[in-house]
């Protein structure tokens, strides 16, 4: 019961931001968890069916946001577009973990090929742009 | 179940390192793209973040990250994908799922439960068998 009021007072504070992309799985959440809380009978596929925005043109800005708090670096350091994740103070293992946190920031799916190849923050943003467009 | 990875055959081993790279980075990739799953069958949504998910499963996997041969590390992605697996199929409860991964990290619940009390001697103990 008291994870139903959670999630049900998370969802009004959802609807006050239209901008939230999560507003989707917030509501799927709710469905699941007024059955009685039994364990769903089927897997929800990874959540692409999201309502979500317009392309927002601070792209790069956001991507910026999570590379810094994915690799806890303080606030005044400057991470522009072409700051390469190395040059950071990233391994290949937090390249990977940025990448999954802008596939669920921005819903997108990042293909395999398209992963290897970010190593600066101006790739991984272009290539978000490509894929929300291609949505 | 499309996200996990079922080993109904064992898959030839790793030719070299790099290709065990590629399989943890996979491994690591469908970890975190069923984490939204996980978060649904034990509701522990109001417990952790999936971006703190992220970073305990990182975690997990630098933990090995010493390690140099390939067989070894296909042997720990076989051990994690089958507690990848055990998680997702909903063989697991809450408790197992909040004990093994989410408490005692300090970064998501503050050492608050344990009491500055004992001695050097049962601190060692309590934290492993041999010291």
């Amino acid at each position: 019961m008291a994870s139903f009021t959670a999630s049900s007072v998370s969802i009004s504070s959802a609807f006050c931001s239209f901008n939230r992309t999560q507003q989707g799985s917030n509501l799927r959440k709710v469905s699941v968890s007024f059955s009685g809380k039994s364990f769903p009978s089927q897997r929800l596929p990874f959540p692409r069916f999201r309502i979500s925005c317009a392309a927002k043109p601070d792209t790069v800005n956001k991507v910026v946001e999570i590379v810094k708090k994915q690799l806890a670096l303080p606030d005044d350091r400057q991470v522009s577009g072409d700051s390469k994740f190395q040059v950071l103070g990233a391994d290949s293992l937090d390249t990977v973990e940025i990448v999954m946190g802008l596939e669920e920031e921005f819903g997108i799916c990042v293909e395999e090929e398209s992963a290897q190849s970010i190593t600066t923050v101006q790739e991984a943003a272009d290539l978000i742009e490509e894929l929300l467009e291609k949505k | 179940m499309a996200s996990t990875v079922k080993y109904l055959r064992v898959p030839p081993n790793s030719a070299s390192l790099e290709e065990a790279r590629r399989r943890v980075f996979d491994f690591f990739k469908t970890a975190c793209r069923s984490i939204p799953t996980i978060m649904e069958i034990y509701t522990i949504d109001d417990v952790v973040t999936p971006s703190q998910l992220r970073s305990i499963v990182a975690s997990e996997i630098r933990k090995n990250a010493h390690i140099s041969n390939p067989k070894v590390i296909d042997m720990l992605l076989f051990k994690g994908t089958e507690e990848l697996n055990n998680i997702v199929e909903h063989s697991k409860q809450r408790h197992h799922i909040l004990g093994q991964y989410v408490l005692g990290r300090p970064e998501i619940t503050p050492d608050s439960a344990t009491k500055d009390q004992g001695s050097e001697y049962l601190k060692n103990f309590f934290r492993s068998n041999y010291f």
